[in-house]
This record gives structure tokens, C-alpha cells and sequence, in this order.
């Protein structure tokens, strides 16, 4: 026999303004199976839930209804006091008296009998309800990074020096993304090389990483602690161990005009290569696609020239299977090439570039050895036009979205070009200068007042060529739309940033969202930015919506410490609202038959096939199992199931239909 | 049927199936469900326009079971029930052999391939009467069917003799069956019934092949073959799927199209 | 008569989207008509028609079921599961007979409280003007056969 207490709460005046609770609560003693049922003015204070913790002790009660707010409010408060009490915390259910009644009804009789009806509703239900215990499932601590550009690099760095094992891929065959080839960075102008590099050789040096170049994640299975990766690495056709990165083969290699992807393609490399000189892995890979040998069979010149026999032209692509905890997703971002923009030029102009270029272009290391020169000609361009907002903000290109680092590197760039080539004439076309951030709003001022760049506010309309200039037209929107034509030697585009090549297929491979624009979704723009929808898969970085390193740096440190955090503990606590599968005694087993309508409706693929068998090893029967680690607790496989075989805790069959009976009894 | 009876000897004789689902002869001019075993039975098999029922049902009944891997001669619906049975993970093609006679040739159908092929080149053809029943339920006002219905399922004593019929009604325990709760009343007064019979389509909506086996086998002869036709039709009609052509396809009521449309949520 | 007739609806919500959005109702003190009760499920994808059948059954009016918006699903998709389940269970009612006006489907946000009073006003007022359950009443009036 159930003994049930039910306690009414005023709320101070919110609740019993309208509810007559002490009615309320005097009709529920009445109710058969209800031992207890008081009304208190406030029952999620201290007082209150001693009521409730005495209750249980003295009455022996057996389940409690809490009538009060909104479960989504005290929930957790009520079911601890009563887990405090040594009831179930899972024993406790709570009617929405505030919320769905008080607050929308006037008072009367109407909206009492209303409120008598929810609670017994509620207690119905709560006689219903089963002692249910957290689950709790392993951790694999070692977490899957993905993308080695700067947010994967802090990432991995922040959860090694922790003391956690990191498994970081890369697909190029460096670590280092976009910041490696970037000149100077904003607001402080140090060189990003200095400042990117040492991090590099620590992710390589860090015996806590293990780091897998010119690799791709294959496919990621299983659950929160326990995923596992599958990830292609692909051949490089060297052997790393053998190869002392001396560089031979490169200066060996007959093939010297493929555009170097480093350098976006204003420099040349070779079929095999290392992509720049400080990169990690300093081992090159032979480009299978633009090499003689793989093409006709015929030039290993490579091979002939290493001194340490290291070139593998027979190397296959291994795959290979690592048990994960938990993954961070720092895959960044690209920008748009300039054939995007069939008004300036369909990409066809040399002298227009992409901001990216220009970055190139400024770099020491780069293909000018940091000399701003025209790529067309090689000679030092003395008026240059820079253009914010290239494609962002433009619903005409289908890219709403500000890309948030333009304004910024857009200033850098028309200063760094001030710096090198002072007798030149540097215009920035703008919409609006967006510098929020430390010390972003002073640089690009100091752009304007120190090196006296020409900001006009107004877009381009087009660009082409005329007597070996570029001439930029556009219009002043602060001199009352005045046209304005400028004769550049050089245009710089500051093209929209863009999700990354395969964003979609690798949200897709883990099963996280990700919004119109392939860029991956927060769990919550605000509360959990870093996390995604899929528990235990973390976002850092551009990856997410453009960002620059600062910020990118932060969420790094931010998706780490979630990282950690998790791997803090042996094991991992879930709620137990999960569905599970009934068991019977033979020759049964469970009344599930297999039809596994259940596992293609799952959302979560929680739903594994289980083989039933003799001692012998017969099959019985195949039925369906939940995989607790991955039940979500949606509850829709239970509505599916014809057999009703399959039931969700805390929201079960009998639990909902005993609610219907009652209210309409 | 000389090439059936042939066929089915061989079958025995050589070991690879152990038994032989059938049509036969019945009491009357009736045709009858048998179950054969013995090579020089293998004669006792007819095959002509009276061999209509279901036999798709036989194969996952216990008893049959224990018989050994069976071969069974099957009309065009019944490949396609054994078509939606390897989709629902209840067969598999590797464990059985279907024979299908088309002018007295005898093919074996052994894959799934094979299966859905011959599936696609048969579509179910309702015979005059059914077409008919179906255009005079769709003409009617919603009162109407109420009373109809109403009219029909009152003579419904929950024998349930539709359920066994059905060959996709192969769960070890029905919903009816099950009394905590209670979702079907457990009499047969007109709440319990229409209960029954709701239930009844609703689990078959998107897997009903539409053999008639229920409406042939209700002794009171309510034709509640309508019932599942008609949740098929809306499955196909909304959802674009059809039971019974793929082996590998997705129950249509357990997957979705973020495109599908309605207009009643508001 | 029609005017004293209070129908008896029952509300089946997710947890996620309806039930916090009628608890937004709540808090902006949003009145609306007192004859609704609110049953939480997690998702849409829980609900069950039987409980539809069943609450027809105990003599309910009306009945509400709603969830999250499209794409806006706690669970991913288990809205989508619950649209198709309705779109067939809909037309299979109306197949036998039953008047479905008596049962409301909508999406109603976390955000949409002003939307959660106005599906309530509205559905109790047209179950008002459709008078009292009778198709159900009948049935289970009728006894065993």
C-alpha cells in the first residue's frame, strides 16, 4: 500500500492568492494512499523541506508530491531534500501549482478544483513510481582533438599538461593552420611565427600527445566516455622514422610548379614537400596526385637522392581504431577565393587577393621574403585599396554573418603596408568598423591618426582593369554617396570567412549539429558555448562562427577544461530517465520480438540488437537492448513499440496512463 | 503443377529444405494449407486460382519452425509478406526457399534480389468487391462511417482470429495481452472493440501487404481487411513508402522526412 | 446549455518546448481559461495515441498535444516520429468515424507563452461550441454486446 505525502505550497501569497490551498490540501488527505498532506507558505525553504525530510521519517512515506512551481524550477531542491531523507529522489514528483495555475487563473473554484486535480493526477502517478539510481559508466581518458590549427594545438596542450593522454589529427601534413601563415597579428603586432611556433614543437615534444598528420577521422562511435575513433592516416609515402627531415628530396624532386597551399598559391612547391620550414612533423609527404612516379610510373628521383631510404612509394593508407573519452572539434575555418566575386574580377585580376594572401605577402617567410610586391609583376605597389566586408553581411551572397576578424586584420594590413612602403597610399572601403575587444578599438584608430590610412565608408561596386591599374570604384556614403574612383596598383579582399572544406560530412561522422552555414552548433549560444548537443563532444574555435585568436585561444581552454573536468572523475553519473527493454523468464526472455522499429527511430543509436542463447551458444532470439551510456530518454522508441516491450523510466506506461485515468476520473 | 511437384520432390530429396508449405486439397471444393516433409508426398501439392490464403504466416509459427528450413509456394503477396518480414528482422532469405509458378514454370526465388524484383512485377490487384467496399467507405460523411463502423464491429467478439491470421502480427505478446495497463478493454463491448481494431490498424499502417487473410478469416465477416488497407493507403498517400518492396527499408512509422507535411498542427 | 458546458481537456506536452512555454505563461501572468490539464512527457515522441484513445475514453472533451517547432526537438527528432504518428493516426480516426476537432496538435516554444494561452482559449472554446464528448460517451455507454 503506498503511503504518499503531499505538500502544498503558497509561495508566500503566489500560489494560495488564487488557490484555496488549504482546500487543496485537506481534499488530497482524503485521496486513497495518501498518508500525509499539509499546505506550508514557503516549501523550498530550509523549514519547508524539513517538513518534508520529518514527514518521511515519521510517516514512512513511500513517494512524495511536492505542490508548488514549476518542476523546471525546484525539482532537483525537493527530490535532495528527499534523497536527504532516505526516500528515493526518483520518488518525488512535483505539480505545477504557480505556473499552471495561480498565475493564469483568477481565483475561485474553478482554479482550486484545478489544482486538486493536478496533484492527485501527480500522486497517482508517484504510486507508480520505482526507486530508480543514477547510472554510472567508465571514462576512457584520452581525448580525440581534431584539427591542429591553434585551437587544437591550446586544446591539446591544456588537457596534456593536465596529465591526460590527447589523441590530435590533422589532415594537412603540419600542424599549425591558418596562424601559422599569418604575418603579424593584431592588436600588438607581434609575428605570429614567434609566438605559434614554440607551441607546435611542444605538441610535438609533449609525451602525453600523440599526433597523427596528414590523418582524418574516419568515423566516431559509442558514447560520452566511451567513443571510439576511427581515423585514416593517410601515406605519406615516407617513413617517419627513418627520414631525418634533411630536405633532399625536395631539391631533388623534378616537379617545382605546383602552387604551394601555404602560401595560397603565390609560391611554388614540389610533389613531395613539407609545407614550410618550421613545420611539425618537419618530415615530408610525396602529394600522390602531382607525382611523376604515381602518375607514369617512371622518376623516383626522391628516392635516389634520401640518404636515409626513407621514401615508401608502395606505403597504403592505415586505419587505425582508438578508444576515446571525449572529443574537442577545432577544425577552423577558410576564406573565400576571390572567383567568388564575379565584380571585382572573378579572381581573374593577379593584383586582387585575398586577405589571406596579403598575409603571405607581409610574412618574412613568405614567397616576397616579406616585401609587399604585386603578384603580377613583382613590382612594389604604391597605392592599394583594402575592402572590408567582402562577401560577410551580404544576403545577396547568402552569408548574413559578420566574419568578425576583417575589421581588425583589415587595419593591420593597411598599417603593416604603411610600415613597408612608406611613401604609399593606403584606402580602406568599410560598412562599419567593428572594434570591440582589448585594445582593438585604439589600433585601428592609430591606423587613421598615426599612419594615416584613408577609411572611406561605402562599398565597391566594381573593379577592373585599365592601363595596368585597377580601378576601384565605389562610393562615399559619408560625403552623401559621392562616387569614388581610385587607380590601385593593388586591391586586397578581405573575403568572408566560411566553414571548412567537410564541415558538414565530419558533423555528420559525429553526430553534432551544425547551422545553415556548416558551421558547428553550440549546445547553447550563451550558458554552454563550448559544448555541443552530443554529451562529451566539445567546440573550439572558428569551427563554431569566425573568430580570432584570442578568443579562439579562450574557447580552447574552455573546451580543455571541460575535457578535464570529465576526466576528473572514474566514472561518469547519468540521470537514470532512460527506456529500457523488458526481461522475462524463459522461454520468453522478453516479449521484444526483433522487429528493431525502436533502433531506426532512435535519435542517439542507442539501440543495440542482443543476441539471446543457450548455455550451448543456440540462438534463441535476437531482441533489443538500450545502451544506457547513449539514452537520451526521449521516449519515442516506447510509443513505437507494438508489444510494448520497451518502457522509459520515470515516464513509464503505467505512470502515464494512471495520470489520464485519474484526471478524468 | 507437374514443374511444382517436381520441384518440391527434388527439394526433399536433396536435403536442402526439410519441409514444404503448401496449398492442398481441403473438404469441399476447398483448397487447404499443407505441410510437407515426405518426398512422395510431394504430389499432394495444388496449385490453381483457389490458393489465395496467406501461407507467409506459417513461417514463423513455433511448430513450423521445429519442421526445418522450409520452402514455401507463394503467391505474389506472399513474397511480398516475406519481403516486409526480412525488413522487420523476422526472416531471412539464406533461410528459406520461395517458389513462384507462372505458367506452370517453377522459379526459385533465393535472395533478396530476386525477391523484390518479382515483388515489383506483381503488384496486388483488389479484387471487384474490395474496390468497391473502398469507394463506398471514402464516399461517405463522417457520421457515416461512425455508424458504419460502429454497425460492423459490434458483431466483433475478440476472437481474434484477424491477429492470427496476419502474418505481420508475429509478436510473441500482443498489446491486447497486456494489463499493466490495461490499453485495450478487455471486452468486447463497442469501446474494447473499437480499441482493438484501431490498434490493430495503426500497427499495420506502412507494413499492411494487403492478402485479405484478416477479412477471409473473421467468422462474423466484418471486413476489417478495410481497416489495414486504408492505414496503408495513407502511409503511401503522405509518405510515398509501400510495404513489401524492399528488404532492407525502414518501417515508414518509424522514420521521418523533415519535409512532411500536414496542416492540422498549428 | 451550451454556455454552462465546462469541457474537460486534457494537454499532452513535452517537457522542453510546450511545458516550459506554458510555465512562460506563467510568469508573464498571462490568463487563460482554467478547464486545461497539462501531462508532461519529455518529448512528443512519447506520447502515445492510446492515451488519446484513453482520455476520450474517460471522458475528456478535448484533447491538446503539443511539442517543440520542427528542428527545434530536445531529442533531435522526436517531433518529427510524433508528426507522422499523428498525420496517420488522424486520418485513421476519421476513417472510423471519430470527429477529430476534438483534438488539437501544435507547436508551441519555450517562447511562445502568449501562444500556449491562445491554443487553450481557442481549443476550449471550440470544444464548447461542439458540445459535450459524444461519440465515446456512446461507446462505452453501450455495455458489452
Amino acid at each position: 500500500m503506498s503511503r504518499i505525502g503531499v505538500f502544498i505550497c503558497h509561495c508566500g501569497e503566489n500560489i494560495s492568492a488564487t488557490v484555496d490551498c488549504e482546500k487543496v490540501a485537506k481534499t488530497l488527505a482524503s485521496m486513497p494512499g495518501v498518508a500525509h498532506s499539509v499546505d506550508y507558505k514557503y516549501m523550498c525553504s530550509d523549514p519547508g523541506q524539513s517538513l518534508i525530510r520529518s514527514a518521511i521519517k515519521e510517516k514512512k512515506l513511500t513517494g512524495v508530491v511536492v505542490a508548488a512551481c514549476s518542476p523546471r524550477m525546484h525539482e532537483p531542491t525537493f527530490r535532495k531534500a528527499c534523497a536527504e531523507a532516505r526516500l528515493n529522489p526518483f520518488l518525488c514528483e512535483m505539480a505545477n501549482l504557480r505556473e499552471h495555475c495561480s498565475w493564469v487563473h483568477a481565483k475561485g473554484d474553478a482554479t482550486t478544483d484545478k489544482a486538486i486535480d493536478l496533484v492527485s493526477m501527480l500522486v497517482e502517478k508517484v504510486k507508480r513510481n520505482k526507486p530508480l539510481f543514477p547510472i554510472k559508466v567508465p571514462v576512457t581518458k584520452t581525448a580525440l582533438v581534431i584539427g591542429g590549427g591553434i585551437a587544437g594545438i591550446q586544446a591539446a596542450l591544456d588537457i596534456a599538461n593536465a596529465g591526460q593522454k590527447v589523441v590530435l589529427v590533422e589532415r594537412e601534413p603540419s600542424i599549425g593552420g591558418h596562424m601559422s601563415q599569418l604575418s603579424e597579428t593584431f592588436p600588438t603586432l607581434d609575428c605570429s611565427q614567434c609566438i605559434l611556433t614554440p607551441r607546435m614543437v611542444e605538441v610535438a615534444q609533449n609525451p602525453n600527445i600523440t599526433l597523427y598528420t596528414y590523418a582524418e577521422v574516419e568515423s566516431l562511435s559509442g558514447f560520452i566516455g566511451n567513443f571510439t575513433a576511427r581515423i585514416r592516416k593517410k601515406a605519406k609515402s615516407v617513413d617517419e622514422k627513418l627520414c631525418t627531415g634533411c630536405g633532399e628530396c625536395a631539391t631533388a624532386c623534378p616537379i617545382k610548379k605546383i602552387p604551394s597551399e601555404f602560401n595560397t598559391g603565390l609560391g611554388m612547391r614540389g610533389a613531395i614537400y613539407v609545407p614550410f620550414p618550421q613545420a611539425v612533423p618537419n618530415k615530408p609527404v610525396i602529394d600522390r596526385s602531382r607525382c611523376t612516379y604515381f602518375k607514369s610510373g617512371k622518376c623516383k628521383f626522391c628516392a635516389s637522392k634520401c640518404p636515409a631510404q626513407a621514401i615508401r612509394f608502395d606505403q597504403q593508407d592505415e586505419i587505425i581504431e582508438i578508444p576515446i573519452g571525449s572529443v574537442v572539434v577545432t577544425t577552423g575555418f577558410n576564406i573565400k577565393e576571390t572567383s567568388f566575386f564575379p565584380e571585382y574580377g572573378y579572381g581573374k585580376y593577379k593584383d586582387v587577393v585575398t586577405g589571406l594572401q596579403f598575409e603571405r605577402l607581409l610574412s618574412a617567410s613568405g614567397p616576397t621574403l616579406g616585401e609587399v610586391k604585386r603578384p603580377s609583376d613583382g613590382t612594389v605597389p604604391k597605392k592599394i585599396v583594402f575592402v572590408a566586408c567582402t562577401g560577410s553581411r551580404d544576403p545577396a551572397k547568402g552569408i548574413e554573418y559578420c566574419s568578425k576578424i576583417c575589421c581588425m586584420y583589415t587595419a593591420k594590413h593597411a598599417m603593416l603596408y604603411k610600415h613597408k612602403v612608406h611613401d604609399g597610399d593606403a584606402y580602406v572601403f568599410y560598412m562599419d568598423i567593428r572594434a570591440a575587444g582589448k585594445g582593438y578599438d585604439e589600433f585601428f584608430r592609430r591606423a587613421i591618426e598615426e599612419d594615416h590610412v584613408n577609411y572611406i565608408r561605402g562599398r565597391i561596386s566594381r573593379i577592373y582593369e585599365r592601363n595596368g591599374k585597377l580601378i576601384v570604384r565605389g562610393a562615399d556614403t559619408l560625403l552623401g554617396a559621392q562616387q569614388v574612383e581610385i587607380e590601385a596598383d593593388m586591391v586586397v579582399l578581405a573575403t568572408a570567412a566560411v566553414a571548412n572544406d567537410g564541415a558538414e560530412s565530419l558533423a555528420q561522422k559525429l553526430h553534432v549539429s551544425y547551422d545553415a552555414h556548416h558551421f558547428f552548433a553550440e549546445a547553447h549560444p550563451k550558458l554552454r558555448p563550448v559544448e555541443t548537443n552530443t554529451a562529451g563532444i566539445f567546440l573550439a574555435g572558428a569551427c563554431q562562427s569566425p573568430k580570432d585568436i584570442p578568443e579562439t585561444v579562450s574557447q580552447a581552454s574552455a573546451a580543455a577544461s571541460k575535457v578535464i573536468g570529465l576526466f576528473s572523475n572514474a566514472e561518469l553519473t547519468r540521470e537514470p530517465i532512460i527506456a529500457v527493454v523488458n526481461r522475462t523468464a524463459p522461454p520468453l526472455f522478453s516479449t521484444c520480438v526483433g522487429c528493431f522499429m525502436c533502433q531506426s527511430a532512435c535519435p542517439y543509436h542507442a539501440i543495440e540488437q542482443e543476441e539471446i542463447k543457450t548455455r550451448e551458444g543456440k540462438l534463441i532470439k535476437m531482441v533489443a537492448k538500450v545502451n544506457p551510456g547513449l539514452c537520451q530518454g526521449c521516449g519515442t522508441c516506447v510509443a513505437f513499440c507494438r508489444s510494448k516491450s520497451i518502457d522509459l523510466q520515470g515516464y513509464s506506461n503505467e505512470q502515464v496512463y494512471a495520470e489520464v485515468m485519474e484526471l478524468l476520473s | 503443377m507437374q514443374a511444382l511437384h517436381q520441384k518440391a520432390k527434388e527439394l526433399l530429396e536433396s536435403g536442402k529444405v526439410q519441409v514444404i508449405i503448401g496449398y492442398g486439397d481441403g473438404s469441399g471444393d476447398r483448397v487447404r494449407p499443407v505441410f510437407i516433409s515426405k518426398a512422395e508426398s510431394a504430389s499432394d501439392l495444388i496449385w490453381d486460382d483457389r490458393c489465395r490464403q496467406n501461407l507467409a504466416v506459417y513461417l514463423n509459427k513455433p511448430e513450423i519452425k521445429k519442421l526445418g528450413v522450409p520452402a514455401i509456394v507463394a503467391t505474389p503477396v506472399v513474397v511480398k509478406t516475406i519481403i516486409q518480414l526480412i525488413s522487420e528482422n523476422q526472416l531471412k532469405s539464406s533461410n528459406i526457399v520461395v517458389l513462384v509458378v507462372d505458367n506452370d514454370v517453377v522459379s526459385e526465388l533465393t535472395d533478396n534480389a530476386s525477391l523484390e524484383a518479382y515483388s515489383a512485377g506483381h503488384p496486388v490487384v483488389f479484387p471487384p468487391f474490395v474496390v468497391k467496399e473502398i469507394k463506398d467507405i471514402a464516399e461517405m460523411s463522417i457520421q457515416q462511417r461512425n455508424k458504419y463502423w460502429q454497425d460492423e464491429l459490434s458483431r466483433c467478439f475478440k476472437c481474434y482470429a484477424c491477429r492470427a491470421a496476419c502474418p505481420l502480427c508475429y509478436c510473441e505478446r500482443c498489446l491486447t495481452d497486456n494489463n499493466q495497463p490495461q490499453w485495450v478493454c478487455v471486452a468486447s463491448h463497442a469501446q474494447g472493440n473499437f480499441e482493438w481494431h484501431i490498434n490493430r490498424a495503426m500497427h499495420l499502417a506502412g507494413r499492411c501487404v494487403e492478402c485479405g487473410s484478416c477479412t477471409i478469416a473473421c467468422p462474423v465477416g466484418i471486413p476489417i481487411g478495410l481497416l489495414t488497407i486504408e492505414a496503408s493507403r495513407i502511409v503511401k498517400q503522405e509518405f510515398g513508402q509501400e510495404p513489401g518492396l524492399h528488404c532492407d527499408a525502414d518501417s515508414a512509422m518509424s522514420s521521418f522526412k523533415v519535409e512532411d507535411t500536414e496542416t492540422f498542427i498549428k | 446549455m451550451e454556455n454552462n458546458f465546462e469541457p474537460k481537456i486534457v494537454a499532452f506536452v513535452c517537457n522542453w518546448c510546450t511545458y516550459a512555454g506554458a510555465d512562460l505563461t506563467g510568469t508573464s501572468r498571462i490568463k487563460y481559461a482554467t478547464n486545461v490539464r497539462i501531462i508532461r512527457f519529455p518529448c512528443t515522441g512519447r506520447i502515445d495515441y492510446n492515451l488519446l484513445l484513453k482520455a476520450f475514453a474517460q471522458g475528456a472533451d478535448g484533447v491538446i498535444v503539443s511539442g517543440c517547432h520542427p528542428n527545434d526537438c530536445h531529442y533531435t527528432s522526436g517531433n518529427f516520429h510524433a508528426r507522422r504518428r499523428w498525420i496517420v493516426f488522424k486520418q485513421m480516426m476519421e476513417y472510423m468515424g471519430i470527429d477529430m476537432r476534438r483534438v488539437k496538435f501544435s507547436w508551441v516554444s519555450a517562447a511562445e507563452g502568449a501562444k500556449w494561452a491562445d491554443i487553450v482559449n481557442t481549443t476550449v472554446n471550440e470544444i464548447r461550441e461542439l458540445g459535450p464528448s459524444q461519440e465515446y460517451l456512446e461507446m462505452s455507454r453501450q455495455g458489452v454486446a
